[in-house]
């Protein structure tokens, strides 16, 4: 989010402001604890702790995880209730639906109108009866 | 009145504190331009913005744009008067848009394969039956950059004539100057480890990564600059509406995840030539669309050499670069952009629209 605009007034339209010294200290400081993060998170050194205390993290709950996805799943089952799979399952088959009824949209397009056109489709003539 | 007089005014204080927390609490309206659902594939939609230019002083030729896909697309329409979807369509652009929308777990399985080979494809031939025009334009920002490459290499007889890229990560051979390279460095980063416990790749985590960058700015001078602009009401709204944006990431697919560590950020595949999506070779030499490059001088994100190369690349015989000033994202967002990139983007692709 370091982009966002800034549009401060200009100095002759602010109001006298005794805090403005104050404001400008901090700003500095701001400034230059930003350049020294900015090259401090773009070290090895902080990728490299970064990434072992994700790991880490990752680690020590594998096993939580496993075990209530495991415990959820036979609850659910116990329930008649469908479970995360089923549900994928069915997402994955809707998907495969909605692409074969696009390629039905394709060829109905393709019938409505003449294919490469670049210009407008030509308004068809009404047959004489 | 002086500023230390103001601050003791207690009607001020009582409308500073409702602004702050309007815009610290509250999610401001973005994404208001009109626009037409035409086309829907699993949770991807392709909108058309309705024109307000009648149609005889309109470009011929549609854009779509494309945008990342771990973060909404209402950056790009972010608020009544200051929009870049508005400020194209008022220009007599018809403009297009693709949202991938979020993923969920069922979609862990999606790849950059899927999206540049299965989505794009029919997304643009639907594109082009509303459009009524066999030939159209793509606009690419960050991770979009690399789908609609991808497209404009693997499809290049599809009727693309234009392709801008906006801070567009695709060559990832200078690690030292790539901060995410470093972090997603494999002596570090495990990547299957991740995606094993989350199936996609949590928004919270690509949130902080984006963030942690630029810390003490994203995280303290963020704020700060929203206390000390309480007074102005435009600077909060702009500030609102961005806040709006940045706090609404969503996940992005397990297995495209994984390309873009693994394939892009840890082998460069893609400027080397050696990426392949579906058994296909992403050659960027075959790219013969007219290409605009759009590079952002103060870029964290991406910086400047993962932009430069595919200007040189392209097969594209109509090339052009353009550095604009401002960050990843400030450079179509921020308060310079309607002066600075729209306009350029705007002059560059209407010459080459009709």
């Amino acid at each position: 989010m370091g982009d966002k605009p800034k549009g401060n007034p200009s100095a002759s339209d602010r109001p006298l402001d005794p805090l403005e010294a104050w404001r400008n200290m901090r700003d500095a400081t701001l400034d230059a604890w930003s350049k020294a993060m900015i090259e401090a998170v773009n070290t090895e050194a902080y990728a490299g702790t970064t990434g072992a205390m994700l790991d880490a993290s990752l680690s020590a709950s594998a096993p939580i995880r496993e075990a209530l996805q495991k415990s959820m799943a036979q609850a659910l089952q116990m329930l008649n209730l469908p479970s995360r799979a089923d549900f994928e399952s069915l997402a994955g088959r809707i998907t495969n639906l909605e692409m074969h009824l696009d390629d039905i949209d394709a060829k109905l397009d393709g019938l409505r109108q003449p294919p490469h056109t670049n210009a407008k489709a030509p308004k068809r003539k009404p047959k004489p009866r | 009145m002086t500023g230390f007089q103001s601050a003791l005014d207690f009607g001020q204080m009582e409308e500073r504190l409702r602004r702050l927390t309007t815009a610290l609490t509250t999610r401001a309206a973005i994404a208001q331009t009109p626009k037409q659902l035409i086309w829907t594939l699993n949770k991807a939609r392709l909108y058309r913005y309705l024109p307000v230019v009648p149609a005889e002083k309109r470009h011929r030729v549609p854009l779509l744009l494309v945008f990342a896909l771990m973060n909404r697309p209402d950056i790009l329409d972010l608020r009544p008067g200051h929009s870049f979807v508005e400020f194209m369509v008022n220009r007599g652009f018809d403009v297009y848009l693709l949202d991938w929308g979020c993923p969920g777990l069922e979609d862990r399985d999606l790849k950059f394969d899927d999206y540049t080979l299965e989505y794009m494809p029919r997304a643009i031939r639907k594109l082009k039956v509303i459009s009524e025009s066999q030939e159209f334009s793509l606009l690419g920002w960050c991770i979009g950059a690399i789908l609609t490459t991808s497209y404009a290499a693997l499809r290049p007889d599809d009727g693309l004539r234009n392709l801008i890229l906006l801070t567009a990560p695709l060559d990832f051979s200078n690690k030292d100057a790539i901060t995410f390279a470093k972090w997603t460095d494999p002596r570090y980063f495990d990547v299957e480890k991740i995606l094993a416990a989350f199936g996609n790749m949590p928004p919270e985590m690509i949130e902080y990564g984006a963030k942690a960058l630029k810390p003490v700015e994203n995280y303290i001078g963020n704020y700060i600059r929203l206390w000390d602009n309480l007074d102005n009401p435009q600077i909060v709204e702009a500030w609102h509406a961005m806040h709006t944006w940045v706090t609404d990431n969503i996940p992005m697919a397990g297995a495209t995840f994984r390309q873009l560590i693994v394939d892009l950020y840890q082998n460069n595949r893609l400027m080397q030539g050696t990426w392949e999506l579906r058994g296909e070779c992403v050659d960027v030499r075959r790219i013969r669309a007219s290409l605009l490059t759009v590079i952002a001088e103060g870029d964290h994100i991406t910086p400047a050499c993962q932009s430069e190369s595919i200007h040189r690349m392209a097969g594209s015989g109509d090339k052009e670069l353009f550095r604009s000033p401002g960050g990843h994202i400030g450079i179509m967002a921020g308060s310079g952009a309607s002066t600075q990139t729209w306009p350029r983007i705007d002059a560059w692709l209407g010459k080459r629209s009709a």
